[in-house]
């Protein structure tokens, strides 16, 4: 493609305004494709299901059963099967348990704050954003059980009237955890929910059998209507603006399960701020990540196009510069203000036991900013691929630091130490990780992947004009 | 539900079932709570009763209180009224429930069917093992021919025993347990007989000391009677209107003890009597204290050189002159021997040197000094249980080498473990035909016996012991059973009066009792009337519920004895220079066995409390380790964890190394009581034994246990083992960040 | 219904102004140990063994840390207890989400062990690291169940546990008080820690009462709180060791 994008009022040769009108004719599948090629694209990865894709989802399910097993052998013998242990009380169980809200705040930050912003290059991908979100929360609220040294009392932590009069403590940011992932999840559930509605009476009408009265049941009869589009749109907005105050606040009650303790290096105000900007890095590398993969594996390619990986690739990076900011002002704080735990933690970090993890959690976040500031790495889907799992390896690495890394030194060094990850724990991750594949994979093949009518609005919004000699594309305000 | 009355037997089993069904799991089982049928008379439900008895978890014999509730022993309380402990336990008497519950007890009587060495044991019933017993007895062609050996008997039963074997013609037993041995209990017997004409044990009264030299005695941790030397020592630094003591430590390895005192002199290993000697100059010399003139003692210290003694220890002039004048300025100096210090081959000639500092300053009979304990008023109590030195148990093992011992009994020892391994007690036994144990567990010695007869725990027996060293005050500390016994067990006392019996004779009039209750009250009668007791009553049988009551016997108010030095030496006194087993080139490390302020001897390993108590200064559990100096470990290339192989002249082992400042760089030390084979599923199979490496030394021989004069070599193995401390060691022993 | 005719012995507890606290003489602490096992045995804490003990698993109550100061020759060990310090403004009541552990009208941190779900929020929120977790069944082995103290209840995998100033018999002694119609007397209260210690390093009693021995102890020139910066507001003083005090 040429380097200079001719701007709307330039004069063009007429040569190179055909060319241009290609470009933006396919950009925008503006006479490219008819509705019902469009929905026959979309549909048709779906229904299909070819070896590859069982294999995947055997090894998946063997993983999700091997951390099954795990996490009963754990329940029956003890949390002391994992490598848990005085200091270190929390492990990796609550450093996933982080990752994974922090990854399930990508949906929101492209299905609500983009559609605020209006930016259409979100269309094609929310439906894969938002159920990224739920399932991801639901991965993450599988933590606050597993965790449990009692999961089976573990319904003490929800209100209900008893004999004894009993309420949980509502003073414990695990109850704020509890609240606020249970709303996230019911909110980003229904918002993914809602958004499916059009697309899943679409993919009624053209299916048969199990798929077809699946789709009957969940699209509620949608018929299309002016008075049905009206309400959902409604919906949608108050949806996409509620649902940011509750994106916000989950992560900073994740931060505050830490931020509110004495313990050196968690008590910090930037804790909040700082989850957050993690966690909308993470989110949108992982939403790459998986966006590459599918856009692969399910044949999206004319949906999924240069331009929205460009843009996503911009976003991870002003993200990952955010979280390099964030990560800079807690530091230079720390380490000028000289606590001496702190001052032991941060030498643990940068040149002690803790320096492999630590160097590799700078790099793997660092690296890929500095590679994404390039349009070319952003638009090769390889680089993008390899960069954006290597950010959400050094976030990974930056949750586990951050709760096991301080629980292993603390005021009194006779009660310091040190935290190894068995067996249980890393099948349990796996589990989790595994589960979460699991069920994208399957969502995208029991729902349409994107977001037909999205699409087909945006479409309605452009259009070429001809003015005098220029072919100009144009956009409509549409509610 | 509501509105209908749900009946009493519905609820229940409705109750019943959903509590099995919440507790489904193949680990629950179903416990069926009995009550009492028929009760004990001072059993009330969820009320306690406490019963009064006697420590025996060391020689000490601190009283205890026990908590009993349901006919269950639940708690160890000291006991408060007794003048030893008054009311304080340590953690080895905290731990003796686990002796009466453990699991490893033995259940009945037993033989080793399947041969010595087998472990496949047999019940017995008691009347066949004592028919075998006694007709075996009867049978014996010459008495001298029986051999027992006893651990640490409790004095009534040393009573017994010793009238039994004179009553049989049998030569008298051998005393010993390890723990008495590192007390040096035998080392002090003798010394306090050369200064003071008797054979007991000195009382030291750290409570109002000001200066306290200790040398080697490890008083806070196990040395003779740690808990009164505790209290003592509490009293001491902060108890006392005249202001806080001062403690100095001498010793080559800074012990638990040596950390509670201000001052820790790191002399070379044997070189106690050297310094102290040069002390004593020094005070002599510069006429130092306000006790008076040194004139009489000048000749104490003629053939002392305090240059050479400076050259020797390595310790300044300067030094010894600032200890001697620490020690001779202050108005209750105290100087005390013992624990490492009785290890050396110069032990005796040590202690005497330092006994000649309280001497030369006149603390003999004056507060904050050393006293001699006042003697129960009572022929059954004069004579407490005597420890043996080691020649006698060496002439027992080569009696029994050379076929002379046809039937072997022991009780309350060890010896195959406790003993060091070139004494091969093991190979001894194979001698002797016929070898009985009292023991209640299985342990070493036992595994190599043919029949073993199990005592009762000491929280199911009776006795007395008469507390030595003593307090303030004569105390015979008394001990009763606090719940019936738990197994078919029986009381070595009751086997011996029945043996006796049967076999008739002298043996049977010496000892006319029908069982131990019996002797025990009649002991007890000897105290009636007198009038210095704490309680009296009008009838012995009285007198003897009120015995029980209390715990024992002691006087009402202190009586202690001033020490006439009757064996002051008349010449100069001359320390010779500690002698080592193993030449420095090939060895060039001191060995420093020490013994475990839990496991002490050896005996407290198959108690999981104190396998898990952690080591006070070095936090370490349930393993074996070696204390390596930080510039000798350096040197070794070793560090913490390292696995090194430890060799002496005459044995090796492997332990785990723990880098410990508190240690001469030229000595290391490894703790005593671990490296069992036996003795239960807590105690085997963990660990080191130490005593496996002790060389034999020409001293050992006359009797002198020197179990301080071995010399080791270092090496890496080049494996690591993580030692269960509870410190971490990134911590690096940081109180907090700085 | 009947009438209370006098104050109920609960009554009479809420009514006290209560505080109870430690006093820990360091000057007199010899690291024996014999508190350690005191409380095993009067508080049914389970021992784990040397595989968990040495994965940090242990679950010691009380522990005596070690010190090393300085290098040989001149080297010095201390030691201090380390126990549940009672805080008056304890870090770990207010993150359990479900109200296991709360603070007594008494100044106690109680810690109710049937209602602890495992979160171990708690021990991650203790500055003093005091708080045991019970990573596995405790196991005893019979006959060593024989011994556990009734008046503690067993506790099961996944419970917070520590120490709770010998909350037995803290209640045992102020019941029988009440029962008896007279006041609880300074020093009738010893947790089995203050009882056993042979060298008297341990006073246990009421701070808010100036008579106390503990109280007159905490007033003491050479009185200490541990991490006191942090403003947990302990139960438990220490004595500076070491120095003298004519």
């Amino acid at each position: 493609m040429s380097d200079h994008e001719p701007m709307a009022g330039d004069s063009v040769l007429p040569e190179r305004q055909s060319e241009l009108s290609q470009e933006y004719r396919e950009r925008l599948l503006l006479a490219q494709r008819t509705d019902a090629e469009i929905n026959a694209a979309v549909l048709q990865p779906m229904m299909e299901t070819g070896p590859k894709f069982w294999i995947t989802v055997a090894i998946l399910v063997a993983i999700i059963l091997w951390g099954l097993y795990a996490w009963g052998y754990m329940i029956y013998w003890g949390m002391g099967t994992a490598g848990i242990n005085n200091p270190v009380y929390w492990g990796l169980f609550i450093a996933t348990f982080i990752f994974w809200v922090g990854i399930s705040h990508a949906g929101t930050m492209i299905s609500a704050v983009l559609r605020i912003f209006k930016a259409d290059w979100r269309r094609p991908i929310t439906r894969g954003a938002e159920a990224m979100t739920a399932f991801a929360l639901l991965m993450a609220g599988l933590y606050p059980f597993i965790h449990l040294g009692r999961v089976w009392k573990f319904y003490w932590m929800l209100p209900y009237p008893n004999n004894r009069f009993m309420w949980p403590n509502f003073q414990s940011p695990l109850m704020w955890d509890m609240v606020a992932i249970f709303t996230y999840l019911i909110g980003s559930s229904l918002y993914l929910y809602l958004a499916l509605i059009p697309d899943l009476a679409m993919a009624r009408d053209h299916s048969v059998g199990w798929r077809y009265k699946l789709y009957r049941t969940f699209a509620l009869g949608w018929r299309g209507t002016e008075g049905e589009w009206h309400k959902l749109h409604r919906a949608l907005n108050i949806f996409s603006v509620i649902i940011i105050p509750v994106f916000l606040s989950v992560h900073s009650i994740v931060a505050w399960d830490f931020a509110v303790t004495i313990q050196p290096r968690w008590h910090s105000s930037i804790l909040a701020p700082y989850f957050i900007m993690g966690a909308v890095y993470s989110g949108l590398a992982a939403l790459a990540t998986i966006l590459v993969i599918v856009r692969k594996s399910m044949r999206l390619q004319e949906f999924l196009r240069r331009e929205h990986f460009d843009a996503l690739g911009k976003l991870v990076m002003v993200a990952g510069l955010g979280w390099i900011y964030f990560w800079f002002a807690g530091f230079i704080v720390e380490w000028y203000g000289n606590d001496p735990v702190i001052r032991e933690l941060i030498h643990d970090e940068i040149t002690g036991k803790l320096a492999p993890l630590f160097w590799l959690q700078m790099t793997a976040n660092v690296l890929p900013v500095i590679f994404l500031t390039f349009h070319k790495i952003r638009t090769n889907l390889k680089w993008l691929l390899g960069l954006t799992l290597l950010i959400n390896v050094g976030m990974y690495t930056e949750r586990v630091l951050i709760v096991v890394g301080n629980l292993q030194r603390n005021y009194l060094p006779f009660d310091w130490g040190t935290y190894k990850p068995t067996w249980v724990e890393i099948s349990i991750v796996a589990m989790t990780f595994a589960g979460f594949i699991l069920l994208y994979t399957l969502f995208s093949r029991i729902v349409p992947y994107v977001p037909v009518w999205e699409i087909k609005e945006g479409r309605l919004r452009y259009s070429l004009r001809r003015i005098g000699r220029l072919l100009v594309p144009t956009a409509a305000e549409i509610d | 539900m509501v509105g209908k009355e749900i009946s009493r037997r519905t609820f229940f089993k409705v109750a019943a079932g959903a509590a099995a069904a919440s507790g489904l799991s193949p680990q629950v089982r179903r416990i069926a709570l009995e009550p009492f049928v028929r009760p004990p008379e001072e059993e009330l439900p969820g009320r306690a009763t406490w019963f009064a008895s006697t420590c025996r978890q060391c020689p000490a014999g601190c009283g205890i209180i026990v908590r009993v509730i349901n006919g269950r022993a639940r708690k160890i309380e000291g006991n408060p009224n007794h003048p030893l402990n008054r009311g304080k336990l340590c953690a080895r008497g905290q731990s003796g429930l686990q002796v009466l519950y453990n699991p490893d007890r033995l259940h009945n009587a037993v033989r080793q069917s399947g041969g010595r060495g087998s472990r496949i044991f047999s019940p017995i019933p008691w009347d066949e093992a004592l028919n075998e017993l006694s007709a075996t007895l009867q049978s014996l062609r010459d008495p001298q021919a029986l051999a027992v050996l006893a651990g640490q008997p409790s004095d009534h039963l040393y009573t017994i025993l010793a009238s039994f074997l004179e009553g049989v013609g049998a030569p008298p037993a051998v005393i010993f347990d390890l723990h008495s041995a590192l007390d040096g209990r035998a080392d002090y017997a003798s010394m306090s007989s050369r200064w003071f004409g008797e054979r007991q044990l000195p009382i030291y009264d750290l409570a109002h000391a000001q200066v306290v030299f200790s040398f080697g005695a490890n008083l806070l941790e196990t040395w003779m009677s740690p808990v009164a030397q505790s209290a003592a020592y509490g009293q001491m630094r902060q108890g006392s209107l005249g202001g806080r003591g001062v403690f100095v430590q001498f010793e080559p390895r800074l012990s638990a003890t040596g950390a509670s005192a201000d001052e820790w002199i790191p002399i070379p290993p044997g070189s106690e009597g050297i310094i102290a000697l040069a002390l004593g100059r020094i005070i002599v010399e510069e006429n130092l204290g306000r006790a008076g003139k040194h004139n009489g003692h000048a000749h104490l210290y003629r053939n002392v050189s305090v240059a050479d003694a400076a050259q020797a220890s390595g310790f300044s002039v300067e030094e010894l002159r600032r200890l001697a004048h620490l020690f001779a300025e202050a108005d209750r100096p105290l100087a005390i021997p013992g624990g490492q210090l009785t290890g050396h081959t110069n032990s005796a000639q040590a202690m005497d040197a330092v006994m000649a500092l309280n001497v030369i300053m006149r603390r003999l009979g004056r507060s904050g000094g050393v006293f001699m304990p006042q003697p129960v008023p009572a022929e059954r109590f004069t004579s407490p249980a005597p420890t043996s030195n080691l020649d006698e148990v060496l002439d027992l093992v080569e009696r029994m080498r050379s076929g002379d011992v046809e039937i072997f009994m022991f009780h309350g020892a060890n010896p195959i473990y406790e003993l060091p391994a070139w004494v091969g007690f093991k190979e001894a036994l194979e001698e002797v035909p016929l070898v009985i144990s009292f023991n209640p567990f299985v342990d070493e010695t036992a595994v190599q016996a043919d029949l073993i007869l199990p005592d009762h725990t000491y929280l199911e027996g009776w006795g007395y012991q008469v507390v030595s060293p003593s307090i303030d005050r004569p105390v015979v500390s008394g001990q009763q059973p606090v719940t019936q016994p738990l197994h078919d067990t029986r009381s070595t006392v009751d086997i011996l009066l029945s043996l006796a019996n049967r076999l008739g004779g002298t043996v049977a009039r010496d000892l006319p009792w029908n069982d131990e209750v019996g002797f025990l009250e009649e002991s007890s009668a000897q105290l009636h009337d007198n009038s210095i007791s704490i309680y009296d009553a009008r009838t012995p049988a009285g007198f003897w519920s009120l015995w029980r009551q209390h715990g024992g016997w002691w006087s009402k108010r202190e009586i202690k004895r001033e020490p006439e030095a009757v064996g002051m030496p008349k010449e100069a006194m001359t320390v010779p220079a500690a002698t080592f087993q193993g030449d420095e080139a090939t060895y060039p490390f001191h060995l420093m066995p020490y013994s475990s302020l839990t496991l002490s001897d050896g005996r407290g390993a198959n108690q999981p409390w104190l396998q898990e108590t952690p080591d006070p200064m070095t936090t370490a559990r349930w393993n074996t380790w070696i204390e390596i100096n930080p510039e000798s470990a350096r040197s070794l290339a070793v560090r913490d964890n390292d696995m090194v192989n430890v060799t002496s002249a005459f044995g090796s082992l492997q332990a785990a190394v723990v880098v410990y400042p508190g240690i001469r760089p030229d000595t290391v030390a490894i703790p005593i009581g671990q490296g069992h084979s036996d003795y239960g599923r807590f105690a085997a199979m963990r660990g080191a034994n130490v005593m496996d490496l002790l060389t034999p030394s020409p001293e050992d021989q006359n009797g002198k246990f020197t179990f301080g004069a071995t010399r080791v070599r270092i090496e890496k193995i080049g494996q690591m083992k993580p030692l269960a401390r509870l410190e971490d060691l990134d911590g690096e022993g940081r109180e907090s960040i700085r | 219904m009947a009438k209370a005719v006098r104050a109920s012995a609960e009554q009479k507890l809420e009514e006290n102004n209560r505080r109870w606290g430690m006093v820990i003489d360091l000057d007199r602490c010899t690291g024996c140990q014999a508190c350690v096992v005191a409380c095993h045995a009067e508080n049914n804490v389970p021992v784990v063994g040397e595989h968990e003990a040495t994965r940090g698993h242990s679950m010691h109550w009380i522990r005596i840390e070690r010190y090393w100061e300085g290098e040989y020759p001149n080297v010095k060990a201390r030691f201090m207890p380390v126990l549940c310090q009672h805080c008056g403004e304890a870090p770990c009541e207010p993150v359990c989400p479900v109200f296991a552990t709360y603070h007594t009208p008494e100044g106690l941190n109680a810690q109710v062990y049937n209602r602890c779900i495992g979160t171990r929020f708690c021990g991650a929120a203790c500055p003093y690291k005091v708080r045991a977790f019970n990573w596995f069944r405790p196991d005893f082995p019979e006959p060593l169940d024989q011994q556990l103290n009734p008046d503690v209840s067993v506790r099961q995998r996944g419970i917070i546990e520590k120490c709770s100033f010998c909350v037995q018999r803290i209640r045992r002694v102020e019941l029988d008080a009440a029962a008896s119609g007279r006041e609880v007397e300074d020093g009738e209260v010893q947790p089995a820690c203050v009882q056993s210690c042979p060298p008297s390093a341990l006073i246990f009693g009421d701070l808010n009462d100036p008579e106390s021995e503990a109280s007159q102890f905490s007033r003491s020139r050479r009185a200490f709180r541990l991490l006191d910066f942090l403003g947990t507001d302990p139960a438990v003083v220490y004595l500076k060791g070491g120095e003298t005090n004519v």
